[in-house]
Parts: structure tokens; C-alpha cells; sequence
């Protein structure tokens, strides 16, 4: 049976090695870097002959912005917009990785923890500076609840603590959880199909694990859309407490 | 004043009583093909619809699920750097542990609250009927 992890090994394309630290060029940043040029080249290309009249990758690029800016004004009002190049910059970062990722034979940059937990991170502390920057110590508000027993408030804001901290796991855990999960059951579901055409009596089967792939293959289009926007959503989320501490 | 009668004697614009009965044959048959097509097509949507929500319905369920273990375990790795700290094993661990578990308990809260905000919000607090999506 093929190995259902396999596709997630990360190979060093260009070996560069910096004193000691290894900083090759691997497929993962080969995904990062073709997701970026791709998501330029892709704006560039459709706002160049940008008219009233738009056209159909200009109403694409124009969906996406539109769609970003109505989450962040949403959760946040017309103050957010101010982080609107940052909240966009992620979203269509991993919607074009996580959609690069489902061409056969790619790679899946949002599968492997490090990445998006370096993304769930960056957010994280553009939350904490924001928060510090624009309330002062008003932020720790955030731990504060109000209209609790003094009796109480120490365990509480320890629970908060722990809540707050525990962010950027689950945000970053989700993303890579799905990612991960949904290409392995893929190549599993593949594998089957595989695995039944050689036993020979039994390979009229063949066609059921098919079948089943095919529709998680529509499935994980739609997860692959839906976590990007999960992220974003929470990134957005996170950055409204940082605006306005305590509930 | 009426048109001029044509080659067959006839007022145009005027239909003959055959004519008039295959017109309205046509526009029978019209509508009901018309029926088929629309049933067809909300068939489909609901499809689409069912298969969106039930991804969407996925994607909170994992949430939930994330929401309740990052707490625990952020709980569970303060407790046991605590630990590393005083040599107190494994006192602070356990403790954390359950304050981990508080966390991750109020985390759920928050995120199921919010929600039920949004989909109160979509479906005017007819919660549990149908629930118009974002781009329909």
C-alpha cells in the first residue's frame, strides 16, 4: 500500500547551510513562494486593465477583497480596515496554499504544524503589541473579568489566563489538524482502490474507495476554503479584543 | 381601421381556432417543462446547500473540539515548567491540569455563544429552520 504520509516529507531542493543552521530551500518553501507569486501575479494581472466594467478575473480578485473587508467590518466596524492589508495577506496566503496543495502530486505547506504555527503566532503577538500599543495596561482587562466575587477573581483571571494562552494552539492546530487529516484519508481512500485491483476476485470493488475519494476530493475543496476562513475569522476575532479589552 | 386582409384572407395577428389550441398546447407544455427544470435545479441546491452545511457543520465541530484541548494542554505545559521550576512534582501539573480543563471549558463556552450570535443574527432567532447562506 502507498504510505498515506509520504506526501507530507519535506526534501531539500537547494541545500544552504548558514553557520551551522540549515536553511535549504525545500518543496514547503517552494509552495510558499509559487503561492505568493501566484496570488501577485494573479492581482497584478487582473487590476492592470482594471475598468467599470469588470472583468472575470477582476470580479475574482474583486470577490476576494470584498469578502475579507466585510469580515473585518463585521466583527470590528470601519476602525478595522486599518488591518485589513495584514487579515488579507493571511487569508489569501492560506487559501492559495491550502489550494495548491489539493493539485495532485503538490504539497501541502498549512499540513505541517511549524507553518501555520508560526502563523497563529505572528497573529498572536500582533494581538498582544496592538493591544499594549492602543490600551496600555487597560489591556490586561482582557483578564479581568468584570462583576466577579474578589473572593474568586484570582482563580478566574488565572482561567483567563490559561484561555488566552491557549489561542494560538487551537488556532494554529485547526488549520494544520484539517489540512493533515483530510489529504491522509485521501491518499488512504486512493490507496484502497489500489490495493483492491491487485487482489485479483475482489477488484470489482475497486470502484466504491473511488468513488468515496472523489467525494472527499469535493469535501476537502471545501474545507480547504473553509479553515482559510476559520483563520481568518478568529484572526479577526482576536483582533477586536485587542481593540476593545474586557467583555 | 384593421390591417389589410393577406394572400389567404387573413387578418394578420388574428389566430385561426387550431392555431389559437396548438398556441396554447405549446404554452402548456412550456410551463410544466419549465416545472421540471425548476424542481430539478432546487433539487441540486438543496444538494449544495446540505453538503455546505454539513462542511460548515465539520468545521465548528473541530473548532469545539481544538477550543477545549489547546486549553488543556497549555494548562497541563504551564503546570509542569512550574514544576521544572520548583521541583514540586507533581502538584502544580495537577492543578494547572484542572484550570486547563476550566479554560478549554470556557473557551467552548465563548466560541458556541458566538455562534449562536451569528446564527441568531442569520436566521432572525428562528434557530433550527432553514438558514440562509451567505451568497444566496
Amino acid at each position: 500500500m502507498p504510505d498515506p504520509i509520504h506526501q507530507f516529507d519535506i526534501n531539500r531542493i537547494i541545500p544552504i547551510n548558514v553557520g551551522g543552521w540549515d536553511v535549504s530551500f525545500t518543496n514547503s518553501a517552494l509552495f510558499m513562494v509559487l503561492a505568493t507569486v501566484l496570488t501577485v501575479g494573479i492581482i497584478m494581472m487582473a487590476t492592470r486593465t482594471a475598468s467599470l466594467v469588470p472583468t472575470r478575473l477582476q470580479s475574482t480578485v474583486e470577490i476576494g477583497y470584498e469578502f475579507v473587508a466585510n469580515m473585518l467590518r463585521d466583527s470590528m466596524g470601519k476602525e478595522g480596515m486599518k488591518y485589513f492589508p495584514f487579515v488579507f495577506t493571511l487569508f489569501i496566503f492560506i487559501f492559495m496554499c491550502n489550494m495548491l496543495g489539493m493539485i495532485p502530486g503538490a504539497f501541502t505547506v498549512t499540513s505541517h504544524i511549524i507553518v501555520t504555527a508560526a502563523l497563529a503566532a505572528m497573529v498572536f503577538l500582533t494581538v498582544l503589541v496592538i493591544g499594549f500599543a492602543k490600551n496600555g495596561l487597560h489591556f490586561l482587562k482582557l483578564f479581568v473579568p468584570s462583576g466577579v466575587p474578589v473572593l474568586v477573581l484570582p482563580l478566574v483571571t488565572l482561567i483567563e489566563i490559561i484561555s488566552f494562552l491557549s489561542r494560538p494552539v487551537s488556532h494554529s492546530v485547526r488549520l494544520f489538524a484539517n489540512m493533515l487529516a483530510g489529504h491522509i484519508t485521501l491518499k488512504v481512500f486512493a490507496g484502497f482502490v489500489v490495493m483492491l485491483l491487485g487482489t485479483g476476485t475482489y477488484a470489482f470493488l475497486a470502484p466504491l474507495p473511488l468513488l468515496m475519494a472523489i467525494a472527499l476530493i469535493a469535501l476537502e475543496f471545501l474545507v480547504s476554503f473553509l479553515q482559510a476562513y476559520v483563520f481568518t475569522m478568529l484572526t479577526c476575532m482576536y483582533l477586536n479584543d485587542a481593540l476593545h479589552p474586557g467583555h | 381601421m384593421s390591417d389589410p386582409p393577406d394572400k389567404r384572407g387573413r387578418i394578420p395577428g388574428e389566430m385561426t381556432p387550431e392555431e389559437r389550441a396548438r398556441f396554447e398546447g405549446r404554452v402548456s407544455d412550456l410551463g410544466g417543462r419549465l416545472d421540471r427544470v425548476r424542481a430539478r435545479q432546487t433539487a441540486e441546491e438543496d444538494a449544495d446547500r446540505d453538503a455546505v452545511l454539513r462542511g460548515r457543520g465539520m468545521a465548528y465541530g473541530m473548532r469545539m473540539a481544538a477550543e477545549l484541548v489547546a486549553a488543556v494542554i497549555v494548562g497541563g505545559i504551564i503546570g509542569w515548567a512550574l514544576d521544572w521550576v520548583f521541583g514540586s512534582k507533581p502538584w502544580f501539573f495537577l492543578l494547572f491540569f484542572i484550570l486547563g480543563f476550566a479554560a478549554g471549558a470556557l473557551n467552548v463556552m465563548r466560541a458556541y455563544e458566538k455562534m449562536q450570535r451569528e446564527f441568531t443574527a442569520r436566521t432572525g432567532g428562528r434557530i433550527g429552520q432553514d438558514i440562509k447562506d451567505d451568497d444566496d
